[in-house]
């Protein structure tokens, strides 16, 4: 939270401000907007004169015998109920599209400032944080959309109809109904306080139901390896116990509310019937009118509670857009600077370090004026221990952030002066973990260009080697990976992290090394891939193996953020004392 | 036809089920419906009541004749509302504790039940049983008591109206099915749509959660645009699910204004013409609207449980076959305890096959002699992990016998099994508590000194000092807060701390990297000094550490031996091991 708070302006409770924002996401949708309300405004009318012609029926027709009136009226009520069917319909269904279409653009727009942020700020944020924009608070609004919305305008317009009807039919009833409804304002008021507070806490709550359940479910073998299954059920019992607790405030809110309701609706009743009838028995009143009241008064009470209903949602939906604005102010700081170029071709791939420190946080700097210049087709091994600051160097050199001092630059042109195309076109990074997107292994491998025929792909994955592979799966290369490449393993979804590079045909890679285990026949495999996919290319690994050290043309020792020794494998072991400790714990890793 | 005969079955599982917990908690369930049945006895007078009025005025009998009838409204409607409230308030009560009882018993289940069931069922799928699935049920057992009120409601003013006029009263009770249908149709219509919508929404965050955790990758390719072609076309898809179930709605929530409305019409045409006639007093069709006006929400209510009882149904089922599954390991039925003894192991003749069929040990004969140290070598598939996990009875052999001092595993007290036989995963799992809980996790009771022992053993020791909260860091979201290295070496501490006769390391040190696996290789030298300890590594430097080496191919033991004599009289072990031998260039 604390770095999401450079945007604190929108707050719920200025909810203009937010409602006038989000209009402009999609000012386009604003006529139809007002068509919409149009329609709904048809709607209700419509309906609000149904019991009209009810009164005229009694007063003109059963008052005076006339059977003739009745039909008649019966007719029109018809007529007016097919034009309120179809103007209902007509407006139930033209706020959805609005309300999803807005959503459609909002996904859009939010998601497309999430992918413009750089590394920095996805470092600080939590992931199931950027994670609950998208989903929970985009659904939440959702929710608003497809149910709120709706409702909350026909519900509002009724409401202001049914006053107003109730007001010009007979004003002295109007007015007892009135007093009684100021009471349900009230009551609703303190129960909606009541019952938001409540289903804060069972939505908290079931959060904690599920992430135990969740945490009981996947770590049920090392619960039952430790014997941990009782001791798993008294807290899952605990904490669900607790959801209950906080769902039973709720059914005391609503138990008491509702009932109130009820109440407030048969004295609303018998005022009215006191009043209309006192006033039909003096004259003053016709009977129909007080029938059209009655019917009136059923009306006016549901859309209340519903509109109720409607201000959580409402009030969810208004928080849900404060967060997504936070979101999108956040700033963007790697981004192409203005007059940003493309490398000119054929581009030669030398990587110089100018200088460099860097800092991730203020204060805490993990770069002291590092300075390496790889050349083209050369390879570099960086190598230090765990902290020494060599994956940072990776990161700087692929720009997912910029130098806090000194220059990083790719055939003579500073990064920050090259177009974010020529820069991904340039450089690839080979995560320590090969991350696998859901769809097609070809999907995966093309990754870097979707409209590679199949024939560059084959290509790709024989030089790979993974062509037997691919074709010894029953779908070959539409097979699809699942979530994060669960079906594969480690070994596999590396050689498809590799593939990947390879057909991009970057002139630099940056490879983090994995520090995991494959087991043996699998490493076999990388090892040949990689061979292919580095043999004339520059590149930067950051190692973590003693192999990947050897064979590199030059390694760059690191410690604590700076770069301590530079020169062959051979050359660093017998000059530098703390390279020959790392490598005799690499060599007795491997003997 | 079969799948139309499962649903009926289903649905009587699941009304089985449904009807038992409504039996369990039949105190609190009589009280809601007595609830709901005092509220629909007074519902139904209240436009009768109204009637009256209208007829007394129509009549001119002057007032002293409306207040009696205006005071029993009241009265009745107080009433009502004490209904209401008992209703609602113990209506609650059963679903509620009824979900949650349930959602215990599946938790405590699904703790109990094997690896074998784990390996085949998804941790979606159970999510769903004890989420999704009981929230399901929960809404129907809130809504029997007032759907029970409702029918009755029904009935009776069906009954009232024909009563008082007999065309009138059946052409008026047409509203009955046709609401009941109308808001069923709707009901069930919608539920299809919002399953989708569920589903597309939970893809679309896949794709969030994708991009999220793979931005490196997205960012290193320059693919923003490719993602967000992604993201636009899930919107897309959510847009459709979401318009269809607008459009349901826009086709039949109008009607619900509109079929009652119909009812007026009736009640206005042919009541006004019966007014007219004398056959009916003007009171008693303004009692006709009031009736209509009055069962409209319950019908739509009663239309909606209805529509749901199905899908409920199923849950229950569902949740009832869960339930039904018998764990497959179980604790004997005259439990032995362990001898004393050094730990030894003896695998006597066993065979394994998982209950897919395949075959993966077959006729293993092997011991271990108590105290001493095994590397289980062999290449993926191999079955050397099912080795290990068949020791603690994670799973049963399905061949032969294994023993532990001379006690069969299977006739050992599960909790006296795993007490003695630790085991540390590959996946090291971590417990969103703080670390010293999850070492604790190991000996509930171990002291704050064994547990720091434990964790300097680890090498864990130092790492947790960094961190501001030491022991007490609270360990995030599955571990995350912690890297691989770290998070395997906190469950290697949680192994140690156990201190148990026989100690395997599936693995157990794979993330971690050279130079902290050379750390805390020394340590495991104390670690396993005197105990029975079975080691899967790859790494040559750990195997040089183990007494004796187990070489399997194809689910049998090849070779057994030291390491260094394996490696001269095996051609096939050093084959394996190549690769880490750092031969290749």
């Amino acid at each position: 939270m604390k770095y999401m708070s450079s945007a604190g302006d929108y707050k719920v409770d200025r909810p203009g401000r937010l409602v006038g924002r989000a209009g402009r996401i999609a000012p386009d949708l604003k006529w139809p907007f007002v068509g919409t309300v149009a329609i709904t405004f048809v709607a209700t009318i419509v309906r609000l004169l149904g019991p009209l012609v009810i009164k005229g029926g009694i007063d003109q027709g059963i008052t005076e015998g006339d059977r003739q009136v009745i039909v008649t009226a019966a007719a029109i009520f018809v007529g007016l109920l097919v034009v309120q069917y179809f103007a209902a319909a007509i407006s139930q269904w033209s706020v959805a599209v609005i309300g999803e279409r807005y959503l459609v653009r909002l996904r859009s727009v939010v998601f497309s400032r999430l992918l413009r942020l750089d590394m920095g700020f996805y470092s600080r944020s939590k992931s199931g944080v950027l994670v609950s924009r998208m989903t929970s608070d985009i659904e939440s609004l959702q929710e608003f959309a497809s149910e709120g919305a709706a409702m909350a305008l026909t519900n509002l317009l009724t409401v202001i109809g049914v006053a107003v009807a109730l007001g010009l039919v007979d004003w002295q009833m109007a007015l007892a109904v009135f007093v009684v409804v100021g009471v349900l304002l009230g009551v609703s008021v303190i129960f909606q306080r009541q019952a938001r507070r409540a289903y804060d806490q069972v939505r908290e709550r079931i959060g904690r139901v599920l992430a135990t359940l969740q945490e009981g479910i996947t770590g049920v073998r090392v619960v039952q390896a430790f014997t941990q299954e009782d001791a798993q059920a008294s807290t899952f019992g605990r904490v669900n116990e607790r959801y209950f607790d906080a769902n039973m405030d709720a059914a005391r809110a609503i138990s008491w509310y509702f009932p109130v309701v009820a109440l407030l609706r048969v004295v609303a009743l018998a005022a009215v019937l006191g009043i209309g009838a006192t006033r039909v028995l003096d004259g003053s009143l016709t009977i129909g009118t007080l029938v059209a009241f009655l019917l009136y008064l059923d009306w006016f009470f549901q859309p209340i509670i519903n509109l109720s209903n409607v201000y959580n949602l409402l009030q969810s939906a208004l928080s849900a857009m404060a967060k997504l604005f936070e979101l999108m102010d956040e700033p963007v700081v790697v981004e192409d600077r203005p007059g940003a170029h493309d490398l000119t071709e054929p581009v030669a791939g030398t990587v110089v370090l100018d200088g460099v420190s860097f800092s991730y946080e203020p204060d805490t700097p993990v770069l002291f004026d590092v300075s390496v210049a790889v050349d083209a087709g050369e390879r570099v091994a960086i190598v230090g221990e765990t902290g020494s600051g060599k994956s940072t160097i990776a990161k700087l050199v692929m720009r997912f952030y910029d130098p806090t001092v000194g220059t990083i630059s790719i055939d003579g042109t500073d990064l920050r002066d090259l177009t974010e195309r020529s820069r991904s076109d340039t450089l690839a990074l080979i995560p320590q973990d090969g991350f696998l997107f859901s769809g097609t292994l070809r999907e995966n491998i093309a990754y870097a260009d979707v409209s590679a025929p199949d024939e560059a792909v084959w290509n790709v994955m024989r030089a790979m080697g993974i062509d037997d592979w691919v074709r010894s799966l029953p779908e070959g290369l539409d097979t699809e990976v699942r979530e994060r490449g669960g079906r594969f393993s480690a070994g596999e979804r590396q050689l498809v992290a590799l593939a990947r590079a390879f057909l991009s045909d970057p002139a630099i890679i940056v490879l983090d090394e994995a520090t995991s285990n494959l087991d043996p026949e699998t490493e076999i495999q990388v090892e040949g891939a990689l061979r292919v996919l580095l043999s004339g290319r520059t590149s930067v690994v950051i190692a973590h193996r003693l192999r990947s050290a050897e064979r590199a043309d030059r390694v760059v020792m690191v410690d604590a953020g700076r770069v301590i020794a530079e020169g062959t494998h051979d050359e660093l072991v017998e000059r530098s004392a703390k390279y020959q400790e790392l490598v005799e714990v690499w060599r007795r890793g491997t003997k | 036809m079969s799948e139309r005969q499962s649903r009926l079955g289903d649905l009587n599982v699941g009304i089985a089920l449904l009807w038992r917990v409504l039996v369990r908690y039949r105190r609190i369930a009589a009280v809601s419906i007595g609830g709901a049945l005092i509220w629909m006895s007074m519902v139904v007078w209240v436009p009768y009541l109204v009637g009256r009025v209208i007829d007394a005025v129509v009549s001119g009998s002057g007032m002293s004749n409306v207040w009696p009838l205006l005071g029993l409204i009241i009265v009745a409607g107080a009433i009502q509302a004490i209904g209401i409230s008992l209703r609602r308030y113990y209506g609650f009560k059963v679903s509620y504790r009824a979900e949650a009882d349930l959602r215990n018993e599946i938790f405590t289940h699904i703790q109990r039940m094997a690896f074998s069931f784990h390996d085949v069922t998804s941790t979606g799928e159970l999510m769903a049983r004890a989420s999704s699935d009981l929230s399901q049920l929960r809404l129907i057992l809130a809504m029997a008591p007032i759907t029970l009120a409702n029918l009755v409601m029904f009935f009776v003013v069906t009954v009232v109206l024909v009563i008082i006029d007999p065309v009138l009263g059946l052409t008026a009770a047409l509203m009955v099915p046709a609401l009941l249908l109308t808001s069923g149709r709707f009901a069930s219509r919608v539920v299809g749509f919002s399953f989708d919508l569920q589903q597309r929404l939970s893809e679309l965050s896949h794709v969030v959660e994708e991009t999220v955790s793979g931005i490196e990758v997205v960012k290193s390719y320059g693919q923003q645009a490719q993602q967000q072609k992604r993201l636009d076309d899930k919107a897309e898809t959510i847009y459709d699910a979401a318009m269809g179930m607008a459009k349901q709605r826009a086709i039949y929530r109008p009607l619900f204004e509109i079929i009652p409305a119909l009812g007026t019409v009736a009640v206005l045409l042919i009541g006004g013409i019966r007014v007219v006639d004398g056959a009916m007093t003007f009171g008693e069709f303004v009692s006709f609207t009031q009736y209509l006006a009055t069962m409209v929400l319950p019908l739509m209510i009663t239309g909606w449980f209805f529509a749901n009882l199905p899908r409920s149904a199923a849950a229950a089922s569902r949740i009832d076959a869960l339930l039904a599954t018998a764990p497959e390991i179980s604790e004997p039925r005259r439990p032995e305890h362990l001898k004393p003894g050094q730990g030894e192991v003896r695998f006597n003749s066993v065979s394994f096959a998982y209950p897919d069929g395949a075959s993966v040990l077959k006729d293993v004969n092997l011991v271990i002699p108590g105290g001493t140290s095994v590397g289980l070598v062999g290449a993926t598939g191999s079955g050397k992990s099912t080795i290990a996990h068949l020791i603690p009875r994670f799973y049963d052999v399905v061949q032969g016998s294994i023993t532990i001092d001379g006690v069969d595993v299977r006739e050992l007290r599960l909790d006296e099994l795993r007490s003695e036989v630790a085991v540390v995963f590959q996946e090291s799992y971590l417990f969103s508590a703080s670390i010293e809980e999850n070492i604790r996790v190991g000996d509930p009771m171990a002291s704050d000194d064994r547990v720091r022992s434990a964790a300097r053993l680890a090498k864990a020791h130092e790492f947790i000092c960094e961190f501001a909260d030491g022991y007490a860091t609270v360990v995030g979201e599955r571990g995350s807060t912690l890297s691989g290295g770290q998070r395997q070496r906190v469950s290697l501490a949680r192994g140690v701390v156990r201190d148990p006769r026989v100690l395997i390391l599936d693995d157990a040190t794979s993330s971690v990297d050279a130079i902290v696996e050379a750390e805390i290789q020394e340590a495991l030298k104390q670690v396993m000094a005197g105990r029975t300890t079975v080691i899967i590594a790859h790494r040559t430097s750990t195997l040089a550490l183990v007494d004796n080496v187990v070489f399997i191919e194809d689910g049998r033991v090849v070779a057994f031996g030291s390491h260094d004599e394996l490696l001269e009289t095996v051609p096939r072990y050093s084959e394996v091991l190549a690769a880490d031998m750092g031969a290749i260039a």
